[in-house]
């Protein structure tokens, strides 16, 4: 147990590594973060709208930051050391092929986290140093000082911060996967991306096959069974808007999305591993 | 081979077996399948049909691949990793771990000369040989029985190419098992006790140098300090008695050996 633990943490270290020595990742992050800092200079709005504005694109560059790393990162993952051919040398060592899936994943995912945290970290630097910027404001009363308090250091938005974490491991997982079956980068990515956008249709899907009773060709029912059984459903991540506009989202009902992501990445690597340990290298 | 592109049959009926402490060379040309069957025996490629056994463990299991260490034919490895690096990943994928793979990391690269700061430099600043150096310490970390070399010294320069070649005598002198394929058949006579010869996946010859390269109608001598007039009354006595003189003259000194001399002492090393 404790050398297969080393062995996907091995795996998993070289991964990170990689991903943090990448400059295109770097430089993404930079960008983020230069739009997250850049934001505080929108100063049109009143204080309610300008913190909302802030939130908006603050979540919005941390979810786009985070799909393109985890995408690009993905895509690299297996079929990048197939085309590199350093998967030979990884592989011929004592090291199930599970192992390096999983390993491979938790490289990624962690990369992903520390990405989040920081880009996080901007969001909530912004919205403390906005913060500041109204409480110096002159006439300032009490009421619009707590207000300005409550707006800006909102607890909730730890929720949200998990939920683009959760949001974010789920698509990486799907890279994964993809990347097992896959021969080239391009595919990986153009499969996840495509799964992804389904993801978002994915309710939809799963109220015309068991709700409605609209459709009744056979064919098409497969097809939205399929979909509703098969691609997650990335609607569920909108909470975080519900969250980004100030409305309540219970724990309980955050906690339901991160056991039901934990629950589709299981499966994802568990069919990852599979597919990969028949495949010839 | 891919969608509608059909199946190639790269090794057929391929029967070879390797002794404990041996060196075996694996010959043939491009495509006759030298690689392919180090990786079936690394578990790589899965055959069609048939198997492979290493010290009596299915080719491809764990504890198969826990005996042989592998350097592949170029050097694939993450550039994005320094020397020490590398070999601390691969001792780890092999399961070791603490101070004990500290010290065997840092052994490793003083016995394939990357110690000291050249260890500390990312693999990507490497020259070939450096880095079919670092892959050999790489292929060593976890002491395994077995190391199996696809063409090691390919791209590397005659220095290099020497000091790999000391290098697998040397662990033949460990009682290591060394498979490697070449093209390089000069280096191949040099160190191996037994080769296998394919040709588009099928076996051609295999069997010990000695048996395979001895011309047994014939003798050799190599005299030193024969002076010219007895050498003329050797030659003739020899003829007398009824031998047929294929060559004779002073013996050239091979290519190799005359320009590693040719270097200074330090750029050999």
């Amino acid at each position: 147990m404790i050398g297969c633990l080393r062995r996907i943490s091995a795996v998993a270290g070289n991964t990170f590594l990689e991903a943090v020595r990448q400059k295109v990742f770097a430089v993404l992050l930079v960008f983020a973060l230069v739009l997250i800092g850049g934001a505080n200079y929108f100063t049109e709005f009143s204080f309610q709208e300008q913190f909302k504005f802030l939130k908006d694109l603050g979540y919005a560059a941390i979810s786009l930051t985070g799909l393109l790393v985890g995408l690009l990162g993905a895509a690299q993952l297996i079929p990048g050391e197939i085309e590199r051919r350093t998967i030979l040398t990884a592989l011929c060592r004592p090291l199930r092929r599970w192992e390096f899936v999983v390993g491979k994943y938790f490289g990624l995912t962690t990369y992903l986290a520390l990405m989040v945290v920081i880009m996080a970290l901007a969001v909530w630097g912004v919205l403390g140093w906005k913060e500041g910027q109204f409480l110096r404001a002159e006439g300032l009363d009490s009421e619009a000082a707590a207000a300005i308090r409550a707006e800006a250091m909102d607890p909730r938005l730890l929720q949200a911060v998990l939920l683009v974490g959760a949001k974010l491991a789920v698509v990486a997982a799907l890279a994964v996967f993809f990347s097992t079956i896959a021969t080239s980068t391009t595919f990986v990515m153009a499969m996840t991306l495509l799964v992804y956008l389904i993801g978002h249709l994915q309710s939809v899907a799963r109220e015309q096959w068991l709700e409605t009773g609209e459709v009744t060709r056979w064919t098409v029912r497969i097809f939205l069974a399929g979909v509703a059984l098969l691609v997650p459903d990335f609607n569920l991540y909108n909470l975080i808007d519900e969250i980004v506009a100030g409305n309540v989202v219970v724990w309980r009902t955050t906690l339901e999305v991160l056991g039901y992501s934990g629950v589709y990445i299981g499966v994802l690597l568990a069919a990852a591993a599979c597919m990969f340990e028949g495949r010839d290298i | 081979m891919g969608w509608f592109r059909g199946r190639v049959l790269a090794l057929e009926g391929l029967e070879m077996e390797v002794q404990k402490g041996e060196v075996f060379g694996l010959l043939g040309p491009n495509g006759s399948g030298k690689s392919t069957a180090m990786k079936m025996i690394l578990g790589l490629l899965r055959p069609t049909s048939g198997s492979a056994e290493v010290c009596g463990f299915r080719a491809g299991t764990i504890a198969a691949r826990r005996q042989i260490g592998f350097l592949p034919e170029n050097p694939y490895f993450p550039i994005f990793l320094s020397g020490a690096e590398l070999v601390r990943y691969y001792g780890r994928l092999s399961g070791l771990g603490g101070a004990g793979l500290e010290k065997r990391v840092k052994e490793l690269l003083e016995l394939v000369r990357l110690g000291g700061e050249a260890g500390k430099r990312p693999l990507r600043t490497y020259s070939k040989g450096m880095l079919q150096r670092a892959g050999l310490a790489g292929a060593l970390v976890g002491d395994p029985e077995i190391l199996m070399l696809d063409e090691p010294t390919a791209g590397v320069d005659p220095a290099g190419s020497r000091e790999i070649r000391d290098l697998i005598l040397e662990l033949k002198a460990r009682g290591k098992t060394v498979i490697f394929s070449s093209h390089l058949l000069e280096q191949v006579e040099d160190v191996a006790d037994r080769v296998i010869i394919l040709h588009r996946g099928k076996k051609l010859r295999e069997g010990r140098l000695e048996d395979l390269l001895t011309r047994k109608n014939e003798w050799e001598v190599k005299v030193q300090g024969l002076p010219e007039g007895d050498r003329q009354e050797l030659l003739a006595w020899m003829k007398k008695k009824g031998g047929q003189v294929v060559r004779e003259g002073a013996p050239r000194e091979r290519l190799e050996d005359y320009f590693l001399r040719s270097l200074p002492e330090e750029t050999r090393r």
